[in-house]
C-alpha cells in the first residue's frame, strides 16, 4: 500500500497561540510541532502500509514546517514533500486544498490519502473533504479504525452514538480520529535514519499552479476572543444536589 | 563556535516531551495526593517501573550506555539534554524514567566487567528489568573515600568481602551492587582499591538499616558484608584500579547532575514567574515589585550561566577530554545554584512556599542533598584549587 499523509506544522500546540497584526496565527519565529492530531494519521498509515508499502508525508507551510515532515519521517515515514512558497502566506482552506491535491496527484500509484480530523490550530475540519473533492475521490471522515481487505477500504466511522461500518473503493481520502491508535514515539535511531530519507521541496509553479490558483478567497477582517462561558454552579452537598439539579432542569423546561 | 542544539537532539527532546506528557503525566496525576504527601508507595514504584521499562524500550532510559549492551550510545551532551528535559517537566516520575544521574540506572563503569558477563548483568539493567547501586561511602570514609575499610581477599576462586557501606541509594532493592573494597592496604588509591559486582543474594551480603534523610523518600541503606563470597570473575576492571575508574565515572557523569540542577531550577523559575503574575498584594501582582523581580532576574541569570557551563562540559567529554576542573566547577556551581533558586522560590511563594502541599517545599528539601552527594561542595573546591596548582 502506498499512502499519502497530509500533515501540518502548528505553532506551540501546548501553549497559547499568538496572533499576528494580520489577524492570523503567528507561524514564524515561534516554537512548533507536528500537529498532535496528525500523529494519529501517520501512525495509521505506518500500520496500514506494512513492510512493503510506502508512506509519503506532505505538508505546506513556512520553512519551519519541515519539522512536521521530520517528525513523521522519524516515526517511520518513507519520504517527505514540503510545499514552500511565499505566495502561500495567508492561504485559506481552498488554496491549501488545491496545493495539497496537486501534490497528491504527482504521487504515482497512491492507494490512500490520510489526514487528521481537524488541525489543532485552525479547527476548520474542512480541508480533507476539499482535497477529496478536487481529486474526485471518495471521502470517509472520523475513522476510528481503518482496514484494507481485497482492495476495499473498511472503516469504523465514529459517531456520537457509536460507530458506522463504512466500505469504500480505493483510492480514497480518510480522516483519522485520535481514538484510532497510540502514535509511536520517534527513537534516536528513527531520528538518525530520517536524515537519510528523501525530502522534496516544491514551489507553486513546480506544481503547475498559477498565481490565480493560490490567491486566497477569504480575507480575515478582524479578530475577537470568544465570550467566556459563565462559570457553572457546583453543588457539593450530596444531600442537596439531586433536588437542585431537578429544580434547574424543570426551570429550563428540559424535564 | 556554534551554540545551536543539534537538530537530532531537538527532535529527540521533542519525542521525550511527548512521552512525558502522554505516558508519565497521567501516572503523576493519578498519584498526586501521595506525591503531595511525599510518599512513594510500592504501588507507585511498580507504576514507575512500568514507565521506566517503556522508556527503556524507546531508548530514553539508559540512552547513555553503549549499543553493544542495548543502549543508544547517546553522547554526553545528548544525555545531559534528556536529563535537563526530564527535570524541567517538574514531574516526580520524570527522573525515574531516565538513566543518569539516578544511581539505580546502569553505570558505564559496568562496561569494565568481563565481556561475557554483559548479557547477564548489564543488559537487564539497560532494559530496566533490574536496578543497581553504587556502594563507595562508609561510615568512616565519605569525602576521604580512599580511606574505606571494606576489604576483599581472593580465596580459591572467590573474593571474600568484609565491611560496611552506608548512605547507599537504592541499596536495599538493588539487584546488583558495585562495591569498592581495599585489595592492597599499602597502595590504597594508587592501585589498592578494586570494584566488584555483588549480586543481591550473594552469601554474606546483608542489607542493614534503612536510612531516612531530609530529601524524603530517596531510599538510602546500609550494606553489610560478612565473609561475602563473590565469584572471581565479578571484578570490575583491573585489580587495584577500581578507585580510579570510580572517579572517572563520577567525573564523566557530572554533566548529568549539572543538567538535572538546570532543569529543576528552570522549572522553579517558570512556576515562580507565573505565581508572581497571579498573586496580588496591595492591589498589584507581586511580580510588579522590584524585590520579587530581582529575585527572579537573578535566578534566570544563574540558570542560564549554569546551562552554558553544563553544555560546555558535556561537549568537552564528547571531544574525548577528561575535564577534571570543569567537572568540579559544574558540580559545585549548579548544585549551589539550584539551592539558591529554590530558596528564592520559597520566598516568592511566601507561606505557600512552606506548605507541604505547595509546589516548592519538597523541591527545596530535596535539592539540599545535591551539595553533599558525589563529592561535597568543599571537595569540589579542593579539586578546583588543585587544578590551579595549589
Ligand atoms: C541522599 C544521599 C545519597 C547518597 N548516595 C550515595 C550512594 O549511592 N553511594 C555512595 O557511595 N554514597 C552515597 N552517599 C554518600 C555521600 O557521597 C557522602 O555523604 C559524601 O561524599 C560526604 O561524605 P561524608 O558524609 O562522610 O561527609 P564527610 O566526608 O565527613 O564531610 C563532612 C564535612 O567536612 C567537609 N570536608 C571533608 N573533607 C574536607 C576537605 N578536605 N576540605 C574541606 N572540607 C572537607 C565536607 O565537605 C563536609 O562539609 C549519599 C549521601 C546522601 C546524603
Amino acid at each position: 500500500m502506498n499512502i499519502v499523509v497530509l500533515v501540518k506544522y502548528i505553532p506551540n500546540p501546548e501553549g497559547t497561540p499568538e496572533m499576528g497584526p494580520d489577524h492570523r496565527l503567528k507561524r514564524e519565529g515561534v516554537e512548533g510541532a507536528l500537529d498532535p492530531g496528525d500523529e494519529h494519521s501517520v501512525e495509521a498509515a505506518l500500520q496500514l502500509a506494512g513492510s512493503d508499502g510506502e508512506v509519503t508525508l506532505v505538508t505546506m507551510g513556512p520553512e519551519a514546517a519541515v519539522g512536521a515532515l521530520r517528525r513523521g519521517l522519524s516515526m517511520g515515514g518513507h519520504k517527505g514533500v514540503h510545499v514552500l512558497d511565499d505566495s502561500l502566506k495567508g492561504a485559506d482552506v481552498l488554496v491549501t486544498a488545491r496545493v495539497l491535491a496537486a501534490v497528491v496527484k504527482r504521487q504515482a500509484g497512491f492507494d490512500l490519502v490520510l489526514a487528521g480530523v481537524e488541525s489543532t490550530d485552525g479547527y476548520t475540519g474542512t480541508l480533507p473533504m476539499a482535497v477529496a473533492e478536487l481529486l474526485d475521490l471518495p471521502n470517509v471522515t472520523f475513522a476510528r479504525k481503518v482496514e484494507v481487505a481485497d482492495g476495499t477500504l473498511k472503516v469504523e466511522r465514529q459517531t456520537e452514538a457509536g460507530y458506522d461500518e463504512v466500505e469504500c473503493p480505493l483510492p480514497a481520502v480518510v480522516t483519522v480520529t485520535a481514538g484510532a491508535n497510540e502514535p509511536r514515539y520517534p527513537t534516536l535511531k528513527g531520528i538518525m535514519q530520517a536524515k537519510q530519507k528523501p525530502m522534496d521541496t516544491l514551489s507553486v509553479s513546480d506544481l503547475g499552479l498559477s498565481a490565480e490558483d493560490v490567491k486566497a478567497t477569504q480575507e480575515v477582517m478582524g479578530l475577537e476572543p470568544v465570550a467566556a462561558k459563565e462559570a457553572g454552579e457546583v453543588i457539593e452537598d450530596p444531600e442537596e444536589a439531586p433536588g437542585r439539579v431537578v429544580e434547574f432542569l424543570t426551570k429550563a423546561k428540559v424535564i | 563556535m556554534d551554540f545551536a542544539i543539534p537538530q537530532d537532539y531537538q527532535d529527540l527532546l521533542a519525542s521525550f516531551r511527548s512521552f512525558l506528557e502522554r505516558e508519565v503525566r497521567p501516572v503523576e496525576e493519578f498519584y498526586a495526593v501521595q506525591i503531595q504527601d511525599d510518599v512513594f508507595t510500592e504501588e507507585m514504584r511498580e507504576a514507575g517501573l512500568a514507565l521506566r521499562r517503556k522508556s527503556a524500550e524507546l531508548g530514553f532510559y539508559a540512552a547513555h550506555m553503549p549499543e553493544s549492551v542495548g543502549g543508544q550510545g547517546l553522547s554526553n551532551l545528548g544525555s545531559a539534554l534528556l536529563v535537563e528535559e526530564g527535570a524541567k517537566s517538574g514531574l516526580r516520575f520524570g527522573a525515574f524514567v531516565l538513566g543518569p544521574p539516578n544511581p539505580e540506572a546502569p553505570n558505564p563503569i559496568l562496561m569494565d566487567l568481563p565481556e561475557h558477563l554483559h548479557p547477564k548483568y548489564v543488559e537487564p539493567l539497560v532494559r530496566a528489568e533490574t536496578t543497581m547501586c553504587f556502594a563507595l561511602t562508609e561510615p568512616e570514609a565519605g569525602s576521604d573515600a580512599q580511606s574505606i575499610r571494606t576489604t576483599a581477599v581472593l580465596r580459591d576462586d572467590e573474593w571474600i568481602l568484609n565491611g560496611r557501606k552506608h548512605l547507599i541509594t537504592n541499596g536495599a532493592r538493588a539487584d546488583v551492587a558495585v562495591v569498592f573494597a581495599v585489595t592492597d592496604r599499602d597502595k590504597r588509591a594508587s592501585g589498592g582499591i578494586t570494584a566488584f559486582l555483588v549480586e543481591r543474594g550473594a552469601p554474606g551480603f546483608v542489607v542493614g538499616k534503612h536510612q531516612k534523610t531530609l530529601a524524603g523518600d530517596t531510599n538510602q541503606a546500609e550494606l553489610i558484608f560478612e565473609d561475602c563470597r563473590v565469584p572471581r570473575e565479578n571484578m570490575i576492571g583491573e585489580l587495584g584500579y577500581g578507585f580510579a575508574s570510580g572517579m572517572r565515572f563520577l567525573n564523566g557523569g557530572r554533566a548529568f547532575i549539572g543538567a538535572m540542577c538546570v532543569g529543576i531550577a528552570d522549572h522553579l523559575v517558570r512556576i515562580c514567574t507565573q505565581y508572581a503574575k497571579d498573586r496580588h498584594t496591595f492591589g498589584k501582582p507581586i511580580g510588579k515589585y522590584q524585590a520579587v523581580q530581582w529575585m527572579l532576574a537573578d535566578s534566570a541569570l544563574e540558570v542560564h550561566a549554569a546551562r552554558l557551563m553544563t553544555y560546555h562540559l558535556a561537549w568537552l567529554v564528547d571531544q574525548g577530554d577528561y575535564p577534571i576542573k570543569e567537572s568540579s566547577m559544574v558540580k559545585l556551581n549548579n548544585t549551589e545554584m539550584v539551592n539558591r533558586v529554590a530558596d528564592r522560590a520559597v520566598q516568592i511563594y511566601g507561606g505557600m512556599g512552606l506548605l507541604t502541599e505547595g509546589p516548592v517545599e519538597r523541591i527545596f528539601r530535596w535539592v539540599r542533598m545535591l551539595r553533599i552527594v558525589e563529592g561535597t561542595s568543599e571537595i569540589q573546591r579542593v579539586i578546583i584549587a588543585r587544578s590551579l596548582g595549589l
